[in-house]
């Protein structure tokens, strides 16, 4: 092994990919996806702030008076909690007009499209004496879930204490009762508990996704450049100078590390930027802030070096007998439907990180990488588990190098006619003494 | 710089399959030497080569590159361009040249000083940091070339390197390889068009059907076959010629006959009759051309259906 040699492969496989629109825009086109979804829920979130003027229809009237009360208290609740987000101002005024709803409803409608008022209430006094539950509220955009939940919440709180004083229970016990409990999650580990909140599952998730999706990415980019330096016909002078197994674990580093840079990116961007706009996406809703622990990171980004190496493995096998990607799509499929097994299992494994299932997956090369990244993160497998997961992962990729490496050896030298399967694993048999033997040339 | 001989292959074989594509061969390659590798396609020229820069292993037989066994180092004093050349379009000229320099070793610094020499020398040089697919494809020759000697090999091994040139690059390229031998460098190449090997090589090594049927000094060669070949100018037809006595074969060329005659006759004797049949008005003594050498070779080595070369 010439490291020297090997480091100018690296390097170029390197500086060549990241240095490609392809790469600064796949890298940053998903920073900015994430950064253009949390500004818009910031800015609607922002939107609930500012003045809300409803008129209630309610011809009895005694409801207009309490919703107003129990709004402006909300509102003073939230401005307490968060100082960022602003909930909405709530002006509550009675419908003067006649007794007709049928009319009512015709000049509030105006009124709305006219924009002087934002939304209106009909309190139907024949439903209400029925005992309905029905309110009808009016607006022109009926998505907006903050304040439409906030108004609904205030409307039931007002129903029940209303219903509670009919019964003669006291308005104290009516708030007593209003309170839900907070219902807290502690992870049990090793090192102690820790507060866990769905926020730091859903990281893991994300994570595995960003994993899943990587692999994937730059396997394929492995295949192709391998292929590519076939098509080329570059690969007979770059084999002159350096060995097939220095070539083909260049390639390999190379690129991993084109796939660890575009990591460092985004968490870089993850950090500066988005960092404030999370915060605020948090405040405003009831996520809890994703805490994500530095032993997530590591655990990520060892599992997804050896994944990798496993990965890349299979694609430079799967591309070097061919000399077109068309010819190779066929086989292509292979790693991706592993990749997706690994995928696919997950949800089992969040619901039980520690069944047989679960720890056989995390076991199986193909999807350990993937599986034991996951146990990690939403439970505490047995140390033994993580280092046998480990270690199968690394033999695999040791495994897969030695066995892309023989592959690799003849198939970088053949061209012409697409080889079978039984040849390609042939190849794999030819002793090292024998190193390439491509098929005969056409004479 | 202790053995005269370059490169050396003893008893080397190599078979892909049921198919031998190499059958004993045994070759020396003087130092200094402009060596010509020639035959027909198929003949197992690429396969030599590639069994001599170790990327192909033989099955039987010994190489020694200037008295060594090949290894890394070995390797680095050879640059060798393959008949299947091709480079990474993408790359810009200056980095990909930086790329193949690295890999054989040689620092970034005198890489630099090389390269702007020989683009200089190329008219490249405003080149330089372009992108290789936005060059014609004469200039990805060149830069081809370049990226073969980069590294200032003792040896050159190249195959077909003419292939695909135009005539002016073609010229230009045989002035770059006579200037490498002048400066004691070595080169060896694979050609099928005979012509190139005649007017370059000092010592050629003919192949047919994965063996050597020839080998030998230009010169000598020439020397060897001249004596059985004649011109004349004459008073018959081509009739009349064939008929003579001694005449193995004869063809018309440019108003004269060129007459091959059968081994053993006299060529004084010959003379002698035809004077006293025709009127002879010259008679010379006819330089083969490579191309009867070698099919002459390939006759009496029994390979007779590999005749056709391009």
């Amino acid at each position: 092994m010439n490291w020297k040699k090997t480091f100018a492969i690296v390097r170029r496989e390197y500086v060549e990919r990241v240095r490609t629109k392809a790469f600064w825009f796949s890298t940053l086109i998903i920073p900015i996806f994430f950064l253009g979804y949390v500004g818009i829920q910031i800015s609607a979130s922002r939107k609930t702030g500012g003045e809300r003027h409803i008129v209630v229809v309610d011809p009895s009237g005694a409801l207009v008076q309490p919703l107003a009360q129990e709004l402006s208290a909300v509102e003073a609740e939230q401005n307490e909690k968060h100082s960022e987000t602003k909930g909405p101002h709530w002006i509550v005024t009675r419908y003067e007009g006649g007794a007709d709803l049928e009319t009512a409803k015709e000049s509030l409608r105006k009124q709305v499209l006219a924009k002087t008022i934002n939304g209106y209430l009909i309190l139907d006094p024949t439903k209400l004496a029925r005992d309905s539950q029905d309110v009808e509220y009016y607006s022109t955009t009926v998505s907006d879930f903050i304040v439409l939940n906030q108004l609904e919440r205030a409307l039931n709180r007002i129903r029940m204490r209303q219903k509670m004083e009919k019964q003669g229970l006291s308005p104290e016990l009516a708030n007593e009762l209003e309170k839900r409990i907070t219902f807290n999650t502690f992870k049990v580990t090793e090192s102690g508990t820790a507060e866990e909140k769905g926020a730091g599952i859903m990281a893991a998730v994300i994570f595995m996704i960003l994993m899943y999706t990587t692999l994937i990415i730059y396997g394929s980019q492995v295949m192709r450049g391998v292929i590519e330096e076939k098509s080329n016909r570059i690969v007979e002078i770059v084999i002159a100078s350096v060995r097939p197994t220095e070539l083909m674990l260049g390639k390999m580093i190379g690129i991993g590390l084109v796939g660890l840079t575009q990591y460092l990116v985004w968490s870089f961007v993850a950090m500066n930027l988005s960092l404030p706009g999370i915060a605020t996406l948090v405040a405003a809703g009831d996520m809890g802030m994703p805490r994500i622990p530095a032993s997530m990171l590591v655990y990520f980004i060892v599992f997804f070096i050896l994944g990798y190496f496993v990965y890349a493995g299979i694609y430079m096998a799967i591309a070097a007998p061919f000399n077109t990607d068309q010819e190779a799509q066929q086989l292509s499929m292979i790693p991706i439907v592993l990749i997706l097994a690994g995928m696919m299992i997950y949800p089992a494994v969040m619901n039980n990180p520690s069944s047989s299932t679960s720890v056989l997956f995390s076991l199986i090369p193909f999807t350990a990488s993937m599986v034991m990244f996951l146990r990690t993160a939403v439970s505490e497998p047995p140390a033994w588990q993580i280092a046998l997961s480990m270690a199968i992962l690394l033999a695999t990729t040791i495994g897969m190098a030695w066995f892309a490496g023989r592959v690799y050896r003849v198939g970088i030298l053949m061209y012409g006619k697409k080889p079978t399967i039984p040849e390609i694993l042939r190849w794999v048999r030819y002793s090292p003494g024998k190193a390439a033997q491509p098929a005969r040339p056409e004479a | 710089m202790t053995t005269p001989i370059a490169i050396e292959l003893l008893d080397v074989s190599k078979s892909f399959g049921k198919f031998r594509a190499v059958d004993g061969l045994t070759l020396r390659v003087p130092r200094g030497a402009m060596f010509g590798l020639l035959g027909p396609n198929g003949a197992g020229k690429t396969t030599t080569l590639r069994m001599i820069m170790n990327i192909t292993a033989p099955d039987t037989g010994e190489i020694r590159i200037l008295g060594h066994p090949m290894d890394r180092d070995m390797q680095n004093r050879i640059g060798y361009l393959p008949e299947e050349r091709g480079l990474y379009r993408k790359m810009r000229v200056i980095d990909h040249l930086y790329f193949l320099a690295a890999i054989k070793e040689v620092s970034r610094d005198l890489a630099r000083q090389r390269i702007e020499g020989w683009l200089e020398k190329m008219d490249l040089k405003p080149w330089l940091n372009k992108k290789v697919d936005e060059l014609s494809k004469g200039m990805q020759q060149k830069i081809q070339f370049i990226a073969t000697i980069v590294h200032d090999p003792d040896i050159l091994i190249l195959d077909e390197p003419f292939s695909g040139l135009d005539p002016i690059n073609v010229a230009l390229m045989r002035d770059y390889f006579l200037d490498f031998r002048a400066r004691g460098k070595t080169i060896i190449f694979c050609t099928h068009v005979l012509e190139q090997a005649e007017k370059l090589c000092d010592e050629i090594c003919l192949m047919a059907r994965s063996r050597k049927i020839l080998e030998g000094s230009m010169k000598e060669l020439k020397r060897r076959y001249a004596q059985d070949l004649l011109r004349l100018s004459i008073d018959a037809s081509l009739a009349d010629v064939t008929a003579l006595p001694g005449v193995a074969s004869a063809k018309a060329f440019d108003g004269t006959f060129i007459v091959s005659l059968s081994p053993g006759t006299d060529r004084r004797e010959f003379l002698r009759r035809t004077l006293d049949r025709h009127r002879v008005e010259a008679f010379s003594q006819k330089e083969p051309e490579l191309e009867e050498i070698y099919l002459d070779a390939v006759r009496s080595s029994g390979l007779e259906e590999t005749r056709t070369i391009a």
